[in-house]
């Protein structure tokens, strides 16, 4: 399986809210999927319905959190990027299959992505997550 | 006749998997916020040698081929060299971090884990895969095709 990652339409359904003047939420927090497989990321994927059978973690240092950095970059025309990093810090064992990425009311996913093969993360160990996102021209 | 193809949101995500534990000093490691040219980015590092823990494996954001731009054999026939590549490479990447995570506490190639040298070329990634397949050449590091 290979790895995945895609915006998913209600992270598109947010931006072109923010290009109609209208209430918008920003990218803020992020969190580990939890599957025994590895997942195929979907446009389609939701905050609740995420990839596949694939959950939220909800303890064990996986859950929900604020994205340590979130920046704007360039890539081929000025601003057209946004980047993060995050570091999760795992408490027990636990399996990690991707990420979510989601805005500031944790109600929509913007980034889905499903990692090439399941993390078996063991207590203390440490996931860096290092992403970007660029909206390309034709 | 170049043909003008639809923009789109290109993402790259890599998860970084290490101990967090410093095998030399036997310290947690801590979170430390540091600054990559003009960017903001975070690291776990060993407190007192700076280390950042053993790396289990790193994932890797394969992309898809970009589509065709014109119509003639030349472009299709590179489209489909593409699409060949990204689907070997795709395998490799997924295979290679399966095995890395099963065999996090014993010694095997640091390519491995870190997933560079990556394959470049269709050839290479042919022959990576194979080498993979193989536990002898994986253990000897030897490439199955030329021997050695």
């Amino acid at each position: 399986m290979a790895q995945t990652q895609t915006v998913t339409d209600t992270g598109i359904a947010e931006l072109i809210l923010l290009w109609r003047e209208e209430l918008a939420t920003g990218m803020e927090s992020i969190v580990a999927l939890e599957m025994a497989t590895p997942c195929t990321a979907a446009v389609a994927s939701t905050f609740l319905d995420p990839a596949d059978t694939a959950i939220h973690h909800t303890d064990s240092g996986l859950l929900l959190a604020a994205i340590d950095t979130v920046a704007g970059d360039t890539v081929n025309t000025a601003g057209d990027t946004i980047t993060f990093d995050h570091v999760f810090t795992a408490t027990a064992s636990k399996n990690v299959a991707g990420i979510h990425v989601c805005n500031n009311d944790d109600d929509v996913t913007f980034i889905e992505c499903c990692f090439n093969a399941v993390l078996a993360m063991e207590n203390t160990d440490t996931l860096t997550i290092d992403g970007q996102s660029t909206i390309e021209q034709a | 006749m170049k043909v003008s193809t639809k923009g789109l949101f290109r993402v790259y995500a890599t998860g970084e998997h290490r101990e967090g534990i410093c095998r030399k000093c036997d310290k947690l490691l801590i979170k430390e916020f540091y600054m990559d040219g003009e960017r903001k980015r975070v690291r776990m590092v060993c407190p007192k040698c700076g280390g950042m823990g053993r790396l289990i494996a790193k994932t890797f954001s394969v992309q898809p081929p970009s589509p065709p731009q014109c119509l003639s054999v030349r472009c299709l026939y590179k489209f489909f060299l593409d699409t060949l590549f990204c689907a070997l490479l795709s395998t490799y990447h997924s295979r290679r971090v399966a095995y890395a995570e099963m065999n996090r506490h014993k010694q095997i190639l640091e390519r491995y884990r870190t997933g560079q040298p990556s394959p470049e070329t269709i050839w290479q990634a042919i022959h990576a895969n194979i080498k993979l397949t193989c536990p002898v050449c994986r253990k000897y590091n030897i490439d199955p095709l030329l021997g050695g």
